[in-house]
């Protein structure tokens, strides 16, 4: 009776492809109904796959069988239930590429995926689309001239470009004097209050205090996609920026056309995910182990 | 008894062990032969038609006939083609008139195909329903019957051997005692006329319902033996092309012989295959064939018993037939055959169309049955209970 149901939604799947799984999906559905409607199954479908696998089993070992034949009901509604989570998160799944681009939502392992379907953003999907960036502007670190020259293209609020901070600040101390750093803020439409962060920490790079102000937004990034503009301002006042200036900056969108032209230059990148770091043009995507980055800077020098 | 080879069957499922003759037995290579020979050589109606084809399908008809009815001992001019057993049986309960006696003795071990119909006019007020209930065995003795059969009854029905129990029924001294009574007694020979030798002159029927399909035959296509001076007595079930001599001014004049009963153009493929399977049994010999399956029934018991398996029946194996009908203490019936299916043993499971007699026997929850016929060998009861103790084990 249990295994109805999952049977039924694995033949109607099946049905769809080949007529002779029909029958079977018309005997699962009716073992549903029948199931939902408080009557006992009759269509003998679940004894059918009772019988398949504990015979399966009887021929690799008996014992297994025998708890299999015993117990089959238990552990068919611990598949059943297996089953239907995993359906859930199948549900999960499909909502978070719908709202974030991604299976696996905001908090994705990876990168922070854009959602931008029928934009210029939704157009490349792979590392061999990208094209890395000429320009070297931006919020640099280290010596223009260094022969190894790092291309971070990040979101303040995407979580992953915040989980591969610490790999960024380890490689910056570890290679001081031989790689010139440029972080292009790229904003993701999909995170709230990702172009007011971005634009505040290019007003804080103004003022000489941008990684004051962009270590406490990585921090905090969840109140920040909350609280917008309220939280990013006590950010900045915690980061001892002028609020004064930081305020006209800010409100006065000083920095909109310096952020545009990131935007641009990521578009042209063809950027997808952020973070996306380019070593010498070799293109890393997402939060990567620091091996992988020194690797690429040795293979850069 | 080597006969495997001549079931072609068995080139396609080398492995299959069947046990499941007793709902229906696998055809000889002679009989799909002679089946598919009207469809090649004949093809015609028979009995209708007078173009060559014609001819020779009436003429092929007239020669089965005669061979099926030779085949039970009864004159072919009695014998009648019906679709199977079934229609046989409801032929005669539902068409013999009551009026001058309204009982009717039969028995709670009977197939669903006497029961339902007696039934039916013991509902409706046409017939005194006269049940006879078997011991604990689910044998009943003649003493049973000369008890119940009285000067009331119109008809007695019964087996002649239990397709639950695989038990023979005294049936030459239930027709004795139901002539003597002054009734009429149709035998239901599905089980029994394809593995014993079967008279119906000597055994002194009334009636005698079998199907084809159980005796090597196609399916589709039975008989009813009946003696012919009481197919008068018999209102047909159907009515229509070739059961009447003239249709006019809204009256019919119906045939004198037994064609009357058989409304519509025949199943002749069937019956000329149903004819080449009478020849094949007799050719192999029915004693040889009871003898066969004596030595099944005491290999198949021997094994179940070793299984420890509850067989349902009275125990040992006089009047014995290879079937037998068991469970096993903890399985589920149904869950016994698919996992013997899964080891190549085919057999039946469920209440084998007679719930009454399940439940007789104490088997409420049904059963399951193996009845072996005249390809089983020797070793496919050994893989059998091979088979059966492997599952078994799955209950410890």
């Amino acid at each position: 009776m249990v295994l109805c149901i999952i049977a039924f939604f694995v033949f109607s799947v099946l049905s769809i492809f080949s007529a002779k799984y029909r029958p079977l999906a018309r005997k699962g559905f009716e073992c549903v109904f029948r199931t939902v409607t408080l009557r006992p199954c009759d269509t003998g479908l679940d004894d059918q796959i009772k019988a398949e696998l504990v015979s399966a089993a009887l021929k690799r070992s008996p014992a297994a069988a025998r708890f299999l034949n015993a117990h089959f009901a238990l552990l068919s509604w611990i598949f059943v239930l297996l089953t239907a989570a995993s359906f859930g998160y199948m549900v999960v799944g499909v909502y978070n590429f719908y709202v974030y681009g991604n299976c696996d939502g905001p908090n994705a392992a990876g990168a922070c995926i854009l959602n931008d379907l029928t934009g210029d953003y939704g157009r490349f999907s792979d590392p061999k689309d990208l094209v890395p960036p000429t320009e070297l502007n931006g919020i640099t670190v280290g010596d223009p001239n260094a022969s190894v020259k790092i291309v971070e293209f990040g979101c303040f609020t995407c979580p992953y470009t915040g989980k591969a901070e610490p790999v960024v600040k380890q490689i910056l101390e570890e290679y001081n004097d031989s790689v010139f750093y440029v972080f292009k803020p790229f904003p993701l439409p999909n995170h709230n209050y990702s172009f007011e962060a971005a634009r505040a920490v290019l007003c804080a790079n103004r003022q000489g205090k941008e990684w004051e102000l962009r270590d406490r937004i990585f921090a905090q990034q969840e109140v920040c996609a909350a609280d917008g503009h309220l939280a990013l301002k006590e950010l900045a006042r915690q980061a001892g920026l002028n609020m004064t200036s930081f305020d006209q900056c800010y409100d006065g969108n000083e920095t909109g056309a310096e952020l545009a032209g990131y935007v641009r230059q990521g578009k042209d990148a063809h950027i997808y995910a952020t973070p996306t770091f380019f070593i010498n043009g070799k293109a890393i995507i997402g939060p990567k182990p620091i091996e992988e980055f020194r690797s690429a800077i040795e293979e850069a020098k | 008894m080597d006969v495997r080879g001549d079931f072609p069957i068995f080139q396609k499922h080398p492995a299959i062990i069947y046990l499941d003759s007793a709902c229906t037995s696998l055809k000889p290579r002679s009989v799909i032969e002679a089946e598919a020979g009207y469809y090649r050589e004949l093809g015609a109606c028979g009995g209708r038609s007078s173009h060559r084809l014609g001819r020779l399908t009436s003429d092929k008809v007239d020669e089965s006939r005669e061979e099926v009815a030779r085949f039970v001992g009864a004159a072919p001019e009695g014998l009648i083609w019906t679709r199977n057993a079934t229609e046989g049986l409801n032929l005669v309960a539902l068409g013999l008139d009551y009026t001058a006696r309204k009982k009717v003795v039969t028995t709670s071990m009977e197939h669903h195909a006497v029961l339902l119909p007696l039934m039916r006019l013991n509902e409706e007020g046409r017939i005194r329903l006269a049940i006879i209930e078997p011991d604990r065995e689910g044998a009943i003795g003649i003493e049973a019957w000369k008890k119940e059969i009285d000067r009331e009854t119109a008809l007695v029905m019964t087996h002649s051997w239990d397709n639950v129990t695989g038990l023979g029924h005294p049936v030459r001294e239930i027709s004795a005692a139901a002539h003597e009574a002054g009734a009429l007694i149709c035998v239901d020979g599905a089980q029994g006329v394809p593995h014993h030798r079967t008279d119906f002159r000597k055994e002194q029927l009334d009636f005698l319902c079998f199907s084809a399909h159980k005796m090597l035959g196609p399916s589709g296509i039975g008989a009813l033996a009946a003696r012919r001076e009481l197919l008068g007595k018999l209102k047909p079930l159907l009515s229509g092309g070739g059961t009447v001599k003239t249709v006019s001014g809204g009256k019919s004049v119906p045939m004198d012989d037994q064609t009357r009963f058989e409304a519509g153009v025949q199943h002749y493929a069937g019956i000329i295959g149903f004819a080449e399977a009478c020849r094949y049994l007799r050719k192999l010999g029915m004693d040889k064939v009871e003898g066969h399956e004596k030595e099944l029934a005491r290999l198949i018991r021997e094994r179940l018993e070793d299984a420890g398996a509850a067989i349902y029946g009275k125990a040992g194996l006089e009047g014995h037939g290879a079937l037998f009908s068991f469970n096993l203490e903890g399985a589920r019936p149904h869950d016994l055959a698919l996992l013997l299916d899964k080891e190549d043993v085919a057999l039946r499971s469920g209440f084998f169309c007679a719930q009454p007699a399940m439940e007789a026997l104490g088997a409420g929850n049904g059963a399951v049955r193996a009845s072996a016929y005249i390809y089983n060998s020797a070793e496919d009861i050994r893989r059998f209970g091979d088979a059966l103790e492997k599952v078994r084990s799955l209950y410890k």
